[in-house]
């Protein structure tokens, strides 16, 4: 059956290539030449480099120039150590030690400059292009510790043949890129591509995405500083090109032409083009540059995922076998017992006020939400009510007044750390992953209770009872596997409120979570928000248009208009209510 | 007395290399790093003015045209599809410098070229003797960033361009052609800066890289002044007197970077930089 032969052949190719790493790691030596080894050491060393550009801009969507200058920092430190100290095994392992370390410290520092709350994503690359500038200059300023503009040349390296660094780089390249390729299969690879799609939604996960951006910039900047060692023994010459912008731009061009967001790509794009970059740099050196610009703008204009991509959609998928429908198992996880003797109210706001400049949004908001109940916010456009949501779930909107959530004044607080209080919120567009499956984005949801496997993908998917029958009543259950991209509207929105609610929030807000739904996908959503407060004593705080479907399932009314709170009763009072008719029709404007 | 002078030369200099930078970003909120090159099409137009003997003012109209007509192909072959992939758009447009680089490099080739001085000696102001060419930058910045003011101000395109500053979608709404603001922007902004490569020509060499080296200055610069053109004249003199006041006092190396390491600061502080929003 077509079903399970297909995917054999990407299992194969693979297995297959990695056979022939192996072979050419053992005996390439014995049939390459003096040049093709020297080249072929280095071509594998910027493969690494380009591993982890390629896990940072193609993964996780962070253009980074910067590697380069971690890659240098490495180097130099290596060369230093060895020009400086010396070469006994002690220094050695020392210059081993200040190449990983160095970059990885500096990578800390970086991340925390680069991805603050808030801080757009061109920042990040701002960031990454000054990085190398500076530590050029560095080094052409640093006199005889550094050799200025011509580098450190001469030192004694590993006690190693031509042939012996061939295969130790090989064997490094061939480590980084298996785990890079089980890392980026892992439920923790998936984050990354959670965060490259859509950083907003994580963070309304309870996912603390600028903290994992830290921590993988962090990490390769120490495989980088790896590479940097390597490359100082190897080459036995440290230049202030091999840290500067230029270079970092080149390792991107290789990763782009290779094919982001894969890892095989990057790795064969960087050899290649290296190779044939050293082998025709005699004959036409300016021409040879002028056919990868032209190719790299082709590609990226043309082919953004780069020739790997191109491969990828001739070859057959594996992804549908590897976890069919069927394979993937829906567990129930345990719900944690909700007591609720004796407790400051679910949700309080005090005097509420938010403005922008002279304009007033939100005034003097009171309102207090036990649970259980389900509120309803009504008023008409420009009322405020999204403002009210999002003052509510992010502490870092400046406002005057308060809001507590379980007695915790919420201010200055990041939406993670309210979702971590007990607060899940839809936004009025289905706010998904769009390049994640129904099961992977439901896994999201669950990364920030359980923290997700660097190894492995998991088969299991642990949700919440509640999380559980939503996915049965919406039918979503039978399409765990399939793309969210080939979703309807309808069941966007109904995967984004199981992803909230598989958080086990105790209050959930919700931001007209049946706007352009059919009739009876509304329904479905009326039942599903009237069990989840009715019955499970969840809180909700619903933003809606329908004053039908308002009226049907809310337990209480909450009126808003120009900023202000103008009402807040039971459904009769509402309903009944003379300045209700005169808001909605179009009067009480003072 | 003397480092006034250069403070105020240095932030002109800046101004008038980053402004066909900026006009280009503030418009089509696209980054183009190919701007390099076209600092350096300016400077190759200088060396080929002077190559068939005309006056070597005369470059200034031809950069000018000459760097509008390649940004018009750049804009519609490379920019165009890229719009709502910014950061892609750094990158085709970085390949783009590279292609025109190695054009540059294969016509003319690698070695550094000599121009005729647009304006030569020195002269005595204040007291002292100070380059006249730097003094002259200064009525270069003038002209260039009042010609903006009057373009934005005073035209028609200037009032689209506003408009598509402000909200895009909106302008498209009101039946502004959209596309045409932008291929205009484009092509104002290559030729501008293009001729800024005539007016680098007395200041540095001439030779396939010389764009690179203003590269970052004038993006990092850009990035701080978001798309209002007083706020680049004021980041100019605000960095641009860092950057002299630290190349004299204490090393020109670390002048060297002084732009970069401070405008990425006040973008850590302030992420809209000097641009009031």
């Amino acid at each position: 059956m077509p079903e399970s032969r297909l995917p054999n052949i990407r299992v194969w190719l693979l297995g297959a290539l990695v056979v022939a790493s192996l072979l050419m790691i053992a005996f390439g030596p014995t049939f390459l030449d003096r040049f093709a080894l020297n080249v072929l050491s280095r071509s594998m060393i910027y493969a690494m480099l380009a591993v982890t550009v390629d896990l940072l801009w193609g993964y996780t969507g962070v253009l980074t120039f910067g590697q380069a200058a971690f890659f240098g920092i490495g180097a130099y430190a290596t060369a230093m150590v060895l020009t400086h100290l010396g070469n006994s095994p002690e220094l050695m392992l020392l210059a081993f030690a200040l190449a990983i370390l160095v970059p990885l410290v500096l990578g800390i520092v970086v991340g925390w400059l680069s991805f603050g709350y808030g801080t757009t994503p061109l920042y990040a690359t701002v960031i990454s292009l000054v990085l190398p500038i500076v530590v050029t200059q560095v080094a052409f300023s640093g006199g005889q510790w550094t050799g200025s503009s011509s580098g450190l040349v001469g030192y004694a390296t590993l006690p190693l043949s031509l042939a012996g660094y061939f295969r130790l780089t090989g064997i490094c390249l061939l480590a980084v890129a298996a785990a890079a390729w089980i890392f980026v299969r892992s439920d923790a690879g998936k984050v990354l591509v959670a965060i490259r799609d859509n950083e907003a939604r994580c963070a309304y996960l309870g996912l603390n995405a600028s903290r994992i951006k830290i921590v993988l910039t962090a990490v390769l900047a120490g495989v980088t500083g790896l590479a940097g060692f390597l490359f100082a023994n190897a080459s036995g010459v440290v230049a202030p090109e091999n840290t500067g912008f230029v270079f970092g731009t080149e390792l991107v061009i290789w990763t782009a032409l290779g094919g982001r967001g894969t890892i095989l790509g990057p790795v064969l794009g960087t050899i290649g083009i290296d190779y044939l970059s050293a082998s025709l740099s005699g004959q036409l050196p300016f021409l040879w540059k002028l056919v990868v610009g032209a190719l790299f703008v082709a590609m990226i204009i043309l082919l953004p995922n780069g020739l790997a991509g191109l491969v990828g959609k001739i070859l057959p998928r594996s992804k549908g076998a590897r976890r069919g429908g069927g394979s993937l198992r829906l567990a129930q996880a345990m719900q944690a017992p909700q007591d609720v003797v004796d407790k400051p109210p679910l949700l309080a706001i005090h005097d509420l006020g938010k403005s922008y400049g002279s304009l007033n949004v939100l005034q003097g908001i009171n309102l207090t939400v036990q649970p259980g109940e389900l509120v309803s916010l009504v008023g008409p456009n420009g009322a405020g009510k999204t403002t009210l949501m999002r003052c509510l779930s992010d502490g870092t909107e400046s406002i005057s007044g308060s809001v507590s959530v379980r007695g915790a004044n919420i201010a200055g607080l990041a939406p993670d750390a309210i979702v971590a209080l007990g607060v899940g919120r839809k936004f009025q567009v289905a706010s998904v992953f769009d390049s994640l499956t129904v099961a992977e984005c439901l896994r999201m949801a669950r990364a920030a209770r359980h923290a997700p496997s660097l190894l492995h993908s998991s088969d299991e998917l642990d949700l919440p009872s509640a999380a559980v029958e939503i996915l049965k009543l919406t039918a979503l259950d039978g399409m765990l596997d399939r793309p969210v991209s080939a979703l309807s509207h309808g069941l966007k929105q109904s995967l984004e409120l199981t992803m909230v609610v598989a958080l086990e929030p105790q209050l959930i807000l919700l931001d007209e979570p049946t706007a352009g739904l059919t009739k009876t996908e509304r329904m479905t959503i009326g039942t599903i928000l009237k069990k989840l407060t009715g019955e499970l004593g969840l809180a909700a705080i619903l933003v809606e248009h329908d004053l039908d479907f308002v009226r049907e399932i809310s337990s209480r009314i909450v009126v808003l208009h120009q900023g202000q709170l103008v009402l807040d009763g039971t459904v009769q009072d509402v309903v009944n209510s003379e300045l209700v008719k005169a808001i909605y029709s179009g009067g009480a404007h003072d | 007395m003397t480092i006034l002078l250069d403070v105020i030369t240095t932030a002109a200099i800046l101004f008038v290399v980053a402004a066909g930078l900026l006009a280009i970003f503030g418009v089509l909120k696209i980054i183009n790093f190919a701007h390099g090159a076209w600092l350096t099409v300016g400077g190759y137009c200088a060396v080929a003015t002077a190559g068939v003997g005309l006056n070597p003012w005369l470059a200034l109209p031809v950069a000018f045209v000459v760097g509008s007509a390649l940004g018009g192909i750049t804009e519609v072959l490379v920019v165009r599809p890229l719009y709502r992939r910014p950061l892609d758009a750094i990158l085709a447009t970085w390949g783009l410098g590279i292609v025109i680089g190695q054009l540059i490099t294969l016509w003319f080739g690698r070695d550094v070229q000599f121009t005729p001085n647009l304006l030569s000696g020195t002269i005595n102001v204040f007291g002292i003797d100070y380059s006249f060419y730097r003094l002259f930058m200064i009525l270069a910045a003038l002209v260039v960033g009042l010609g903006f003011a009057v373009l934005l101000e005073g035209t028609r395109l200037g009032l689209s361009a506003r408009a598509v500053i402000m909200n895009e979608t909106l302008a498209r709404g009101l039946g502004i052609d959209t596309a045409k603001v932008r291929l205009t922007t484009f092509m104002i902004g290559t030729g501008l800066t293009a001729l800024a490569g005539v007016l680098l020509t007395p200041l540095t060499s001439v030779d396939p890289d010389m764009g690179l080296a203003w590269l970052i200055g004038a993006f990092m610069l850009v990035m701080v002044a978001g798309s209002s053109f007083g706020a680049l004249a004021m980041a100019c003199l605000v960095f641009g007197g860092a950057q002299t006041l630290v190349s004299t006092f204490v090393s020109p190396v670390l002048g060297g970077i002084t732009v970069a390491v401070l405008c990425a600061l006040v973008l850590r502080i302030s992420p809209k930089g000097f641009a009031r929003a």
